[in-house]
């Protein structure tokens, strides 16, 4: 390893967090991608994040990528390394970084030496210019300034060039090798010229075999993954922060998943689509924010009263109205738990990260249509952007289960075949268009076993209990809370969807500590576990409940399922992401 | 009409002379004419007075939201190909709530048929101005006139991209029958607006007002692929004025017929039980 030569080099970083800022379209998603993936390949794991204003350009965007020779679940720990593609970046996150940091900033801009004033500069960190443009003009475009960052960046950490020259590879290979070559050339401009003249401001990291059986993605992609795995063949979905990388995802593998991906006129058409497509027998998603959800309330209810099973992903963002369409926030728990007029049985699943994501699509799209009823995936901005390191998906735990569905066989033979039957389970066999004798109506109408309207009140007193009671029938192995931690800890601290990361992160910087805790994770909501969330609650003596929102609507919902009142509670909602340390200061506090 | 393998067991619950048990008899009788199969037919609804029609034909059927069936038919049409797919609303349904989605449907050109059955008001909430309600109607929440000008559905329609625009009266079944059986028959999305009779709510479009005042565009020398006089004469409107029949046809490929991977098996009939996505993932390692 070079660095162990280089007497000035800091000592050996374990973890390590890097930050990349500067003015929205300037390229700071690029540089933490492929830093992120750099990392990945120097056998790290990763977790990255970023923070943009809803801008296409101008304004404040940063992306915050963490490595570790660790298992991470968030970003925890002070800004190791800093690089600023504006001054602006420098100055605004200098109290974030930790002694001995580095920040790499443009040299050189617009013809003009960048300086710091006094109160701009840290005395403790490393100030490591770099004519950023100035490389990347000589491969003749301004937009090789993403290569040169990258390259600097990697030479700073000590790590070998062909990870860079592999990464640019990757990256652009689609752009032909001309513009492989120029990016290569950059990176390696920036690499060299880090090599030459700062050995004082390195920060090695240890260089090992690259993970195996590993994929870094975000929340929406793995979303993405899972339908396609189980099985979904019609998207129909209205643009919306932070959602709409889905359809994207959705739409650039249309043709070779043979999908029907449809971009609707709004959100309403869209999830009218679904019941529709569903009636047809196709499994179908959409994925939305709070806005277009607020707009499919009236039709998640015709899936509900009409039985049909259509799967909605809302990755929240910060409301109410507009509000922060680019920032996360956990507030729409309970909208997203009573939507629509009337009562029906919906199934609710909160994914806490990558994986889950992945995998509950696949439950999700197997047990709606098994109970023909309309699903709902809440994610959130956080974890529908965050990229983080995860094993490989076994397709064994992720298999498609079909349910309720009548056969072409048993329907060509079929004799007063009734939709709607009134079952033990409340479940009754769905025909489908182009099947004989099957013909039937399907209706936002309360109506009998053979969906002809009827609003007789013995028949709707039937009807409601048999759509209520499908719920019984989910497997209620999938719906239990996860236990992490230690499992008689006096302290449990509970959570839902995606504060599960900086929770686990808390517990680690706890367990260091010698506080031992327990992590209660609640992803499924509907239906809800209430038996072992009460057992798991009424083990311990402390509790707390972290959650994204001003109300404490998980512990609202706790403590209407099970009596148990969490007293207390640390809520944000500043459409930021938690912190592991300012959950382990909240729980060090009340542990006193 | 005779029984056909079209009748439901349930019996219509219109009120005595509405426009909509004609409507009802023509639909059958173009289903019959076209000679749809009833399980390979659906008929998709919204919610009014005439949406309740699907309870009444026997073939699949999604009586949907106010103003969704277009979302609805389009889906299960973008589903199943291999289906027919008609949808019935009113004018309150098609022509205001779900305008939307009308326009959008056009211009895609689902091979959909779409009736819509035009009384000029809204008749399950009780009489109500509606989107066709010509200035000056005077209803429950109009009560001193509608101030507004009507929406003209072939105008909108021809301007929209559908491929096939026509006008029917429900007092006149066999020719309404002849111009669903026509959209039926054409490839593309077809808006069949029917001027319907609501003996209930609306006193000025009566049968005597239809009869008295539509003319029929066959036999005129009216040529329905000429878009300028197809346009010229969905301006005709008031004594003796009305036309009924097809304004307007073309052929344009249907927007199911350029999605590749439809084309030799619905949608609904891909196998799903192991999609291989490890190409994906590998490009994640």
């Amino acid at each position: 390893m070079k660095g162990k030569k280089n007497a000035k080099a800091v000592s050996m970083l374990e973890d390590i967090t890097i930050k990349i800022g500067g003015e929205a379209g300037s390229g700071v998603a690029i540089i933490g991608l492929a830093i992120a993936r750099c990392l990945k390949d120097a056998g790290m794991h990763v977790f990255s994040e970023n923070d943009y204003p809803s801008l296409i350009r101008g304004g404040h965007n940063t992306v915050s990528v963490r490595g570790s020779t660790q298992k991470i679940h968030s970003l925890c720990g002070k800004v190791n390394m800093l690089i600023c593609l504006n001054k602006q970046t420098a100055v605004l996150h200098k109290d974030e970084l930790e002694k001995g940091a580095s920040v790499i900033f443009e040299s050189n801009h617009q013809g003009e030496s960048v300086n710091f004033a006094q109160d701009e500069k840290r005395k403790d960190v490393n100030y490591v210019p770099v004519p950023l443009l100035e490389f990347a003009q000589k491969e003749g475009n301004p937009i090789f300034t993403n290569s040169v960052a990258v390259g600097a960046a990697l030479a700073l950490l000590e790590a070998d060039f062909e990870i860079a020259k592999k990464e640019m590879e990757k990256a652009f290979s689609r752009k032909g090798a001309e513009i492989v070559q120029k990016n290569i050339s950059a990176a390696k401009a920036g690499y060299e010229f880090i090599s030459k003249n700062f050995s004082k401001a390195r920060l090695s990291i240890p260089i090992r075999k690259k993970l195996p059986s590993t994929i870094l993605l975000n929340g929406n992609d793995a979303i993405c993954l899972g339908a396609l795995r189980a099985g979904c063949k019609f998207v129909a979905e209205y643009p919306m922060s932070p959602s709409s990388s889905v359809l994207h995802f959705m739409a650039a593998h249309e043709r070779e998943f043979e999908l029907v991906v449809k971009h609707t006129e709004d959100e309403i058409c869209a999830v009218n689509m679904l019941c529709g497509a569903a009636f047809a027998g196709a499994r179908c998603i959409t994925a939305t924010s709070g806005g277009g959800f607020s707009l499919m309330a009236e039709a998640i209810g015709m899936a509900g009263m009409a039985e049909q099973p259509i799967v909605i992903v809302e990755v929240q963002r910060a409301g109410p109205s507009t509000g922060l369409p680019t920032y996360t926030d956990q507030s729409d728990l309970q909208f997203a738990l009573h939507i629509s007029h009337g009562e029906f049985p919906r199934l609710m699943f909160c994914p806490g990260d990558v994986e889950e994501c992945f995998y509950g699509m696949v439950d999700v799209l197997n047990w709606a249509e098994k109970l023909q009823m309309p699903a709902i995936v809440l994610s959130d901005k956080y974890l529908g952007e965050h990229l983080c390191t995860t094993p490989r998906f076994d397709m064994k735990k992720a298999k498609v289960q079909r349910g309720g569905r009548a056969g072409d066989k048993e329907m060509a033979n079929a004799k007063n075949f009734k939709r709607y039957s009134l079952t033990k389970s409340g479940i009754s066999e769905q025909c489908f268009p182009g099947q004989q004798n099957g013909m039937h109506v399907t209706s936002s109408y309360e109506h009998d076993e053979t969906g002809f309207s009827c609003e007789e009140g013995k028949m709707r007193t039937a009807m409601m209990q048999k759509r209520a009671k499908k719920l019984e029938a989910m497997d209620r192995e999938i719906i239990k809370p996860k236990i992490y931690g230690k499992k008689d800890a006096e302290f449990l601290i509970a959570a839902w969807g995606s504060t599960k990361g900086p929770v686990l992160e808390a517990q680690k910087l706890l367990e260091k500590e010698g506080i031992s805790t327990k992590f209660m994770h609640i992803a499924w909501v509907s239906p809800f576990d209430s038996k072992t969330v009460l057992e798991e609650l009424k083990k311990s003596k402390m509790h707390l409940i972290c959650e994204g929102n001003s109300q404490g609507q998980m512990r609202a919902l706790i403590m209407e399922k099970t009596g148990f009142y969490i007293k207390n509670a640390l809520l944000r909602y500043d459409g930021r992401p938690f912190e592991a340390d300012e959950i382990a200061r909240e729980i060090r506090r009340l542990h006193k | 009409m005779t029984s056909s393998c079209f009748d439901s067991p349930h019996k219509p619950q219109w009120c005595p002379g509405c426009g909509n048990y004609s409507i009802l008899l023509a639909l059958k009788d173009a289903l019959l004419q076209s000679k749809c199969k009833p399980e390979e037919t659906v008929i998709v609804s919204g919610i009014g007075c005439s949406s309740k029609m699907p309870h009444f034909v026997k073939t699949y059927a999604f009586e949907s939201l106010h103003g969704r069936s277009l979302p609805v038919a389009s889906a299960i049409k973008l589903a199943n190909n291999s289906l027919r797919v008609i949808a019935v609303s009113g004018d309150g349904d098609g022509y205001g709530i779900g305008m939307g989605h009308l326009v959008h449907a056009m211009r895609r050109n689902f091979d959909i048929n779409y009736i819509v059955t035009d009384n000029q008001v809204y008749g399950l909430t009780t009489g109500q101005t509606s989107p066709t309600s010509p200035k000056g109607f005077k209803t429950k929440s109009t009560p001193f006139g509608v101030i507004e000008i009507p929406v003209n559905p072939m105008a909108l329609a021809i301007a929209s991209g559908a491929t096939y625009a026509a006008r029917g009266f429900a007092g006149d079944i066999k020719h309404l029958s002849s111009l669903i059986a026509g959209g039926l028959a054409h490839k593309g999305f077809s808006l069949i607006d029917v001027l319907q009779p609501c003996v209930t709510f609306n006193q000025l479009g009566t049968y005597q007002y239809y009869q008295k005042n539509c003319y029929k565009l066959e036999g005129t020398g009216h040529n329905p692929q000429d878009k300028v006089a197809a346009f010229t004469r969905s301006q005709e409107w008031g004594e003796k004025k009305i036309p009924i029949g097809l304004f307007y046809t073309e052929e344009r490929p249907t927007y199911e017929d350029e999605i590749p991977h439809i084309q030799k098996k619905p949608l609904v009939k891909h196998g799903i039980s192991n999609v291989n996505i490890s190409k994906l993932l590998d490009e994640l390692e």
